[in-house]
């Protein structure tokens, strides 16, 4: 969409002449976001700085009629941040903490605040903000609340959603709303329907959060299993008990072994064919006792050893490996797909032999690191983008990954969201009466549908929609 | 590959089809529906104006049980005591705890958002639920969430439809999320102070404890006697977990009263010394006493059909003045029964019908005394509710989602106060 010289020079005089960005050199920066294989370059970039500013930016483009894709970090891994020649709203000049009150555990932050520095700012007063997504150290909390982001310790704490008292939402037409704040007995809940919107119903201004009491303690194991299915089977005996741990994660052989050979080797056995990592928290009082009945449970399983760390040290090594997973698999390919998909808890064992048969026929190369105490699957695939054969295999094992997860009973995505990356499988999930349902929903929050245009819903599924201009820039053919 | 399978779209329910064509017919008719579960709840909300009735209680039953997923699938009209007894037989429980008698359904505890004193410890409803399906007022099937506790894909219609009263699309199936029930599962109460910063410097002592009981009420003195725990107003907590944390966390309670008892007499400087001072003080702890857990079934069918029911809303830091307002107000009216959720900041007063007051004085007393407190209705008689909470449809953004979903305004038209054409 060309975008006229006016609109660019209005815009420059809300934001300042250098918070615009017209040309493909600094716009580069802004054509990628954490899904690999596609690039979109935007058609304009503005980078507002204050409230004020934004607000006055998107009554511009609402003026205008111009659709536009809010950004925040750029780490989001389905596609969703991607700007496809229209224009980008990069928000995360916006990080003030506004505010922190330790008696009612709130604060109140603008949508570029990074979600680890919200931690960093709440701990003074024993609060830490509890969603921490492996990114957590460059994603912002307005990403967070796009994507209704969720993190290891979602298991015990709950997703964004569950953190999130209210929002500012400016929508599309550059009106601003309060959503949140009220009893949950009637009413519409506009909140629970805006976060995890994936930018399409509008900007969050300013996110009062939840921040939740530090543990009086905590207790890290980890435990060693010569098979997957063992593994899968201890964590279903441990979320059956009711004892919830802060987090419950599994990594495979394949995982191990790239975190073992890498900078962030956690001291994992390297020859496991899988570990769960166990961390318990809470009351000092009895958590000594959940730990034995977790310990006991994995032997039982198959376990060859349950170690616990000694200290914070210790811990914050067997949790690096963890959270560094990604990174350690990045070493071994130029790409890797991270992929996310969600299965009951009892199906794990065999949606994961399922994986390892999809992988073998398609010969990649796939590593397993996810939130099993959830049943949310982290397949990731290293791959080389500029090898067409091999992106066509994973292209391929993905899509067939995918299929035996719903035919599981499960979804495509936990937390990484829809974005542009997923759009094919909605329709195997959802009917079209379902998927025209969400356009409307969408349509009660940007009547134009100007704001992450052509995102979450494949167009064709929006009846009403085939003939808007907004929609119908939708190309997405992977760039390799 | 072209054929592309489609198991997981959610094999719609029995009941859907048939709900869809009695939606179908209305539409045809031009009749409006007031939608029913067992039925018990309808004196809730504001007035209904229907000339026909869609009943779902026919479509109950268990769809889906697999206890290893800590979830449960079942139609609409299942009673939320026909759950409890599948869910106890595998020591799993579903932590909704809404008040009223015996035989509400889950779908109306969904469409009405009602939670009770559970939702402390569980979240409330909109926390729970992972999957939905309704019919519209378009008379479409729409299936929204999953069975699986995590899921992001799409916008979020399940929590769009939790506490719409129906008016988006009449529920048909519900997917939650269930919990293993605590091993040890202990209820204490303890004495409240009359003072209000007494009350305050209590309420936040037990917010800085590291612990979350399962529920945490207020109740006032009128109910404290309906329940058999006294006759005064007292602090009533529900404990869970394995034999030594509920012992570890009792301790931590009967400290944190104790701790209220030293500070009330002195400066009230608060803050973390007094605590200090207190826990060595109420190592004897005499404040406490175990009671039975019998006594939250007797707070959750306490009312009568006939009381008016109220709520008010305030900032949780704002509770102890809500309460002392909302108590001092009830204690104008025999019989009156009030209630809090020390969580959350929310009061909950229960108003015998047959009082004289119900028309005005104590209702319309508390409302002057306590003006930043958002009122929510939950049972009022018609001129009330025009009075005190005309409508819970104000926004753009709210009429755009009725018209998206139910244009002709065909399902419990007015009960959310919306603007009737």
């Amino acid at each position: 969409m060309p975008i006229d010289a006016a609109l660019a020079n209005r815009l420059a005089r809300i934001v300042g002449e250098r918070h615009v960005l017209r040309g493909a050199p600094e716009l580069l920066v802004y054509s990628a976001d954490g899904l690999p294989g596609y690039r979109k370059l935007p058609s304009l970039g503005v980078l507002p700085g204050t409230r004020a500013e934004t607000v006055a930016v998107v009554r511009t483009l609402a003026e205008q009629g111009v659709p536009f894709v809010p950004r925040g970090a750029g780490t989001g891994l389905s596609g969703g941040a991607l700007a496809d020649d229209v224009v980008l709203v990069g928000l995360h000049r916006l990080k003030r903490i506004l505010s922190i009150d330790p008696e009612a555990r709130l604060a109140v932050v603008e949508p570029g605040v990074v979600n680890i520095a919200l931690t960093r700012a709440a701990a003074p007063f024993g609060l830490h903000y509890a969603p921490d997504p492996s990114s957590q150290a460059a994603c912002t909390i307005g990403g967070n609340v796009a994507e209704n982001a969720g993190g290891p310790h979602c298991l015990k704490y709950g997703v964004t959603l569950n953190h999130i008292a209210a929002v500012t939402a400016l929508l599309p037409d550059g009106s601003t709303m309060p959503l949140g704040g009220a009893d949950e007995h009637e009413g519409y809940d506009l909140l629970g329907a805006f976060v995890g919107s994936e930018g399409c119903f509008g900007i969050a201004l300013d996110i009062t959060v939840r921040l939740t009491p530090n543990p009086q303690a905590v207790v890290t194991m980890l435990a060693d299993f010569t098979s997957i299915d063992a593994a899968a089977r201890a964590t279903s005996a441990i979320i059956a008990t009711g004892i919830v741990p802060a987090a419950l994660e599994m990594m495979d052989g394949a995982t191990i072994r790239a975190v073992e050979a890498s900078i962030y080797a956690a001291g994992y056995p390297a020859d496991a064919a899988a570990v769960l990592l166990i961390e318990l928290d809470g009351l000092e009082a009895g958590l000594d006792g959940d730990a034995r009945t977790v310990e006991r449970l994995c032997l039982a399983a198959g376990a060859r050893g349950v170690r616990t760390a000694r200290d914070e040290r210790e811990r914050v090594k067997l949790w690096q490996g963890r959270k560094k997973a990604f990174g350690a698999m990045g070493r071994i390919s130029p790409h890797l797909v991270v992929q996310d998909a969600v299965v009951p808890r009892t199906k794990l064992p065999e949606v994961l032999a399922e994986i390892h048969r999809i992988a073998f026929r398609h010969s990649v190369h796939i590593c397993n690191v996810f939130h099993a105490g959830d049943g949310n699957l982290h397949p990731n695939i290293g791959y080389d983008a500029n090898d067409a054969d091999e992106s066509r295999r994973v292209h391929e094992a993905m899509i067939e990954i995918m299929r035996a997860c719903i035919d599981a009973g499960g979804t495509i995505t936990g937390e990484h969201g829809v974005g542009l990356d997923k759009l094919d499988h909605m329709e195997r999930i959802f009917s079209g009466d379902s998927l025209a349902a969400m356009c409307r929903m969408r349509e009660a929050f940007d009547p134009q549908r100007r704001s992450n245009p052509g995102k979450v819903i494949p167009v064709r599924s929006c009846r009403e929609w085939h003939m808007t201009p907004a929609g119908r820039r939708n190309a997405r053919e992977p760039v390799a | 590959m072209t054929a592309v399978s489609t198991p997981a779209r959610g094999i719609e329910s029995g009941a859907a089809g048939e709900v869809r064509e009695q939606v179908r017919a209305a539409l045809e008719k031009g009749k409006r529906l007031r939608i029913l579960g067992a039925g018990t709840w309808l004196d809730a909300g504001r007035p209904v104006r229907a000339n026909a009735r869609l009943g779902l209680q026919t479509h109950a039953g268990i769809v889906e049980y697999v206890p290893g997923d800590l979830t449960i699938t079942a139609l609409a009209g299942t009673p939320l005591a026909e759950l409890e007894r599948a869910t106890s037989a595998e020591r799993q429980w579903l932590p909704l705890d809404p008040f009223g008698v015996e035989g509400g359904t889950l779908g109306a505890t969904i469409a009405t958002a009602s939670s009770g004193p559970l939702a402390h410890g569980f979240g409330g409803v909109r926390d729970n639920v992972l999957g939905i399906e309704v019919v519209t007022g378009r008379g479409e099937i729409v299936r929204a969430g999953g069975r699986v506790v995590k899921n992001v894909a799409g916008f979020d219609l399940t929590r769009l439809m939790i506490g719409a009263w129906g008016t988006l699309g009449a529920i048909t199936e519900v997917t939650v999320r269930l919990r293993a029930r605590p091993e040890v599962d202990r209820t204490i109460i303890a004495p409240l102070p009359r003072d209000p910063h007494a009350l305050e410097q209590l309420l936040a002592a037990i917010r800085r404890l590291p612990l979350t009981a399962l529920a945490l009420q207020l109740v006032n003195d009128e109910l404290a006697r309906r329940l058999d725990v006294g006759d005064a107003p007292c602090l009533l907590a529900r404990i869970g977990g394995n034999e030594d944390s509920v012992r570890a966390q009792m301790a931590m309670i009967g400290q944190a009263v104790g701790a209220r008892g030293t500070v009330s007499g002195g400066t009230g400087t608060g803050g973390g010394a007094s605590g200090d001072a207190a826990s060595s003080r109420t190592a004897s702890g005499g404040a406490l006493t175990e009671v039975s857990r019998e006594v939250w079934q007797t707070l959750r069918e306490c009312e009568h059909a006939e009381s008016i029911v109220l709520r008010l809303a305030a900032a949780t830091a704002m509770l102890p003045w809500l309460w002392t307002g909302a108590t001092g107000a009830a204690a104008a009216v025999t019989g009156t029964y009030v209630h809090a959720w020390c969580g959350s900041g929310t009061v909950r007063m229960i108003v015998p019908a047959d009082s004289e007051a119900m028309e005005d004085p104590a209702i319309a007393a508390l409302v002057r005394a306590l003006p930043e407190a958002r009122r929510l209705g939950e049972r009022l008689p018609p001129a009330l509710w025009t009075r005190l909470v005309p409508s819970a449809v104000t926004d753009p953004v709210s009429r755009r989602v009725r018209e998206a979903f139910d244009p002709r305004l065909l399902l419990n038209p007015g009960i959310l106060g919306e603007v009737m054409a």
